[in-house]
């Protein structure tokens, strides 16, 4: 039993540790904000720590050059179709995976094996496919290739398998049917598999820059991030406006992250995985 | 959750259908799309130009699509693939050639034959950038080619009272420039065979007159390298010219610190933005010695697989003609290529802008030595097997002789190909 | 339960529609997106194809042309194989913020939150501020380098063939990190506690529960952190083409940005098909092996 002294000092090293790494995690951050928000000559050396004159004009500019509630509307409706289509799709999908059939093992593989195939190279067979299907320059179309993505179905299926048998047997013996198991039992129980989902599709479909690239031809369906790469191109990292805007990019997926990651704190009702 | 997730999924269905439902073009409506590189800063101009082309010609719709370089081709590639490539497009450098190459393009010398006066708008020298096979593939949109920059103050520093005339002349004023890590003599931009008039100046040439075989694996391009490779040891070549692309040279020569700088006209707007010291005073401009340059132009062709063929053309004329490149030249203080227009942008120069016209001067000066513009369909190939291995050398990492003769065999073989 | 013969066909039937009907929609979206794309790729891959011209069958040139001639190819190879070698440090690193966050010490949220900052930059973003920390002039690396004494001369990290690619490396993992910690958090949150304190009751040292408990429990999540550390070789392609484009020379030359620019650049599209059916098998193979690493079934771990 450890006493309170070294519990103390225990606590209090795991506080460094931490302050030393956010600190680290941070200094780009801090490098890029505080770009954003001067005009100095960023090449310059030495350069200066501290911003010099800082100003929220580049923050401001944005608003008048691009079209910018209507690229982030179009933004959040893709976002929001594709996480809704992913959370319901993967965990469909990784549910039947936790099932014994014959042939999991050759679905698994399946799906592993799509996951090693880089967009890159799906380009121009993606963009024919989607034109058949009449989808070119529509909301759909822009969510459709990220309705789903395998390492979510992954990351359900990890979380359903934690799930003690015994709860999902009771389950069945009750009488529930398969989709009332998902939703009664092992949905509330995988709250931060759920909570991962959301946070990674989202993010996903947010920064998705080349698909919007190719199959939006009219300006008004383009995304956030490709209108503020549109904007950007022609200043190509002079002054602090192109660091501002990745900031502003940024700002929504971190929002969203906020606000799903209460999940990540163990629920103080782990009675339910007991006996 | 259910609940909300199901409402987030109506929402969203009934914003796809909407869309999906989105009322097509009316009837009778011909539409032609336009194409530009990264030109988006002069949004107002082109919008404005189309407003004036779709005013004149009731029933027609044009479309505007501009794409920075990285995207600029996996989108065009994919748009030619599903048939449906942007009638008028505007390229930058040699991909005009390549795209030529491909068979996206149409071939403008017998629009050229019925319209010899179109023809005769444009500078010779530079119209005949994107001649591939003896056709006419292009015009031009806006031209540029390299020119020497230099920052006077260094060089009366230096003790050295004007530009240097000879590639000797050029490592030897670099170097007595040279000041340890703070200050560079030389930078080049080296994109798109911009370096090459170093080469030329030399008598290296990259290839055979019929472009067949390979020409510059010599004991006197070893030679030049060689030297190249010391300068850029001993710093007073600066190796940014080597690594870097746009940003990192222009923005060195503007922090002040480098004696010379071989670029485009372009680069003037840039580095000018980046560096307090340059004035009409202290910017010296220049030709490199023996007068060569490689441009880097834009040009404007029209897609094979268009519908509207008369229609772009009669658009792609629109655009250079008078009333919209001097509106081009003049806002953007470049050179369209059209002999009328650039006279008018020079003269206009002169009175406000004196500095800008010495410049642009230069761009017009000496266009029968322009080098590095070989009309290969497989320029970007070539370069690839060519560039690396002399970044290799003169980075230091690989002797010339070895570099050169891997070069030979990487470009042979791509020369090989059909 | 009593079962006669045909309820219990027809249960295992009816099991199976219902895992095919679970399957489908996921099954769909990537036939459509991932598998008829590569097919497409396999098809190309022995042909001669550019945009525009017929296709013409040559059987295995390509992969010749590859194996005999392309020395680029090996470059990048080698090179993808060094950065996708890095991940096991990352994910380390990451398993151990993932354990100091993951309880109700005060400001774990903050923590996690701020290690986690990363990961939604666009990669673009990412590759354009590294480039900048770098860069010899303003770059704050080098700044700090010569204002604590360590060097006198700046050092061009993307520049030198020598640091170019542990440079872009670095970069990369600063970003994917905060990633590797949600995943691992994941699944350090569905361990149950009952187990560690029984195991506590029995007096086992913490080293040892925690590689007897957690590290066995945590299989799955490490076995897509791994698969992610695969990916990353060419989902960080943004990074990398802004970072450095593949040079100086072709020392950051990965096989996706290889594949990217016989494709896009040289137009050269059906000798990236054929890299990239090689780039696919070559991450089969890797993925095959951690798959056996982590037990089979992605790292599944039996439960009662």
């Amino acid at each position: 039993m450890a006493s309170k002294g070294t519990q103390a000092s225990w606590l209090g090293l795991r506080h460094l540790t931490l302050m030393v790494i956010a600190f680290l995690m941070l200094v780009p951050f801090y490098w890029v904000i505080k770009t954003a928000i001067t005009n100095e000559n960023i090449y310059a050396y030495p350069p200066n720590l501290l911003p010099q004159n800082p100003h929220l004009f580049n923050f401001v500019d944005v608003w008048y050059l691009i079209p910018f509630p209507r690229y982030l509307l179009n933004s959040i409706i893709v976002s929001a179709i594709a996480v809704a289509g992913n959370v319901v799709f993967n965990a469909m999908a990784g549910y039947a995976l936790t099932r014994q059939f014959a042939g999991r093992n050759v679905v698994l593989a399946l799906f592993l094996s799509c996951m090693l195939i880089p967009f890159q190279a799906t380009i121009i067979p993606a963009y024919l496919i989607t034109a058949k299907l009449g989808l070119l320059n529509t909301y759909f179309g822009l969510a459709l290739p990220m309705l789903s993505t395998i390492i979510c179905i992954f990351v359900f299926k990890a979380a359903f398998e934690a799930v003690p048998r015994s709860l999902i047997d009771a389950a069945r013996l009750d009488g529930l049917s398969e989709w009332r198991i998902i939703m009664r039992v092992l949905m509330p129980l995988s709250k931060p598999a759920v909570a991962t989902n959301v946070i990674l599709t989202f993010i996903w479909s947010w920064n998705n820059f080349l698909w919007p690239l190719l199959i939006t031809r009219d300006p008004l369906m383009q995304t956030l991030p490709l209108g503020l790469a549109r904007f950007l191109s022609y200043m190509e990292d002079t002054t602090g406006a192109l660091y501002a805007f990745a900031v502003m990019v940024l700002a929504p997926s971190i929002l969203v992250f906020l606000m799903a990651q209460k999940e990540f704190i163990r629920g103080l009702t782990s009675g339910a995985t007991k006996g | 959750m259910i609940i909300r997730r199901t409402l987030l999924k109506t929402a969203a269905a009934a914003s796809a259908t909407s869309i999906i439902g989105m009322p097509a073009i009316a009837q009778g409506t011909k539409k032609i799309s336009f194409l530009t590189w990264n030109i988006i800063d002069q949004k107002e101009l082109i919008e404005g130009w189309i407003k004036r082309f779709q005013s004149t010609r009731p029933g027609v719709e044009v479309e505007w699509l501009d794409k920075k370089g990285p995207e600029f081709s996996p989108f065009y590639q994919t748009q030619l693939v599903a048939g449906t490539a942007p009638d008028v497009i505007n390229t930058q450098g040699a991909l005009g050639l390549e795209y030529a190459a491909q068979g996206a393009l149409m071939d403008l010398t017998p629009l050229f034959a019925k319209e010899a006066a179109v023809k005769g708008r444009y500078d010779p020298n530079y119209l005949g950038n994107w001649v591939y096979e003896g056709k006419n593939y292009m015009v031009p949109f806006y031209i540029t080619k390299t020119l020497l920059f230099y920052n006077k103050p260094m060089f009366a520093k230096a003790g050295l009272s004007g530009p240097p005339k000879s590639f000797d002349e050029i490592l030897a004023f670099a170097e007595k420039m040279t000041a340890g890590d703070t200050s560079s003599g030389f930078m080049t931009l080296n994109f798109d065979w911009l370096y090459w008039p170093l080469l030329k100046m030399n008598g290296v040439e990259l290839l055979t007159a019929d472009l067949k075989k390979t020409a510059f694996n010599t004991p006197k391009a070893i030679e030049v390298f060689d030297r190249l490779a010391k300068a850029t040891a001993n710093n007073s070549i600066n190796k940014i010219a080597w690594t870097g692309r746009w940003v990192e040279p222009n923005g060195a020569f503007g922090a002040g610190n480098i004696g010379m700088l071989h670029a485009h006209s372009p680069a003037y707007f840039f580095f000018k933005g980046q560096g307090s010291w340059v004035t009409p005073e202290t910017l010296g401009v220049t030709h490199m010695p023996g007068n060569w340059a490689t441009p880097n132009s834009h040009g404007l062709g029209i897609s094979k697989s268009t519908k509207q063929p008369e229609l772009a053309w009669d658009f792609l004329k629109f655009i250079t003609d008078t009333g919209q490149a001097s509106e081009l030249g003049s806002r953007r203080k470049l050179l369209t290529g059209n002999v009328a227009v650039d006279k008018g942008t020079l003269a206009q120069l002169q009175k406000d802008d004196p500095m800008v016209h010495t410049i642009l001067s230069t761009q017009l000066e000496h266009t029968d030595k322009m080098t590095g513009n070989w009309r290969l369909g497989n320029d970007s190939r070539i370069k690839e097997a060519f560039w690396p291995e002399v970044q290799s050398v003169l980075l230091g990492r690989k002797d010339a002789k070895t570099a050169l003769a891997d070069a030979d065999r990487r470009v042979t073989r791509e020369l090989g190909r059909s | 339960m009593g079962a006669s013969k045909t309820w219990w066909g027809q249960q295992r039937n009816r099991q199976l529609a219902l895992v095919v009907c679970f399957l489908l929609p996921s099954l769909i979206i990537f036939f459509l997106y991932r598998i008829l794309p590569l097919g497409w790729n396999v098809m190309l891959s022995f042909q001669s194809w550019s945009p525009l011209r017929p296709a013409e069958w040559i059987g295995f040139e390509h992969y010749v042309e590859m194996w005999t001639y392309d020395d680029v190819f090996w470059i990048a190879l080698k090179n993808t194989l060094i950065f996708i070698a890095a991940s096991p440090l990352a994910i380390a690193a990451a398993l151990g913020i993932a354990l100091l966050v993951n309880s109700d010490l005060k400001g774990a949220s903050v923590y996690r939150t701020i290690v986690f900052l990363s990961y939604p930059l666009m990669t673009i973003a990412v590759g354009i501020i590294w480039r900048w920390m770098y860069d010899e002039r303003g770059g704050i690396i080098n700044y700090a380098l010569r204002a604590s004494g360590l060097t006198d001369e700046p050092i061009g990290f993307l520049q030198d063939f020598d640091w170019a690619l542990p440079s872009v490396i670095f970069a990369e993992v600063w970003q994917i990190l905060g990633f590797y910690m949600i995943i691992l958090l994941t699944g350090l949150q569905s361990i149950p506690q009952n187990l560690y304190e029984a195991a506590r009751i029995d007096g086992a040292p913490a080293w040892a529960r925690f590689f007897r408990i957690t590290i066995p429990m945590l299989r799955p999540s490490l076995f897509l952190c791994v698969v992610v550390g695969i990916l990353n070789s060419f989902s960080s392609f943004d990074l990398v083409y802004i970072m450095t484009n593949g040079g100086p020379g072709h020392a950051t030359e990965l096989l996706i940005t290889h594949i990217y620019k016989s494709g896009f650049v040289q137009t050269k599209f059906d000798y990236a098909a054929a890299l990239t059916v090689v780039q696919f098998a070559l991450l089969v193979v890797l993925t095959y092996v951690a798959n056996k690493g982590a037990g089979g079934n992605a790292g599944a771990v039996e439960r009662d």
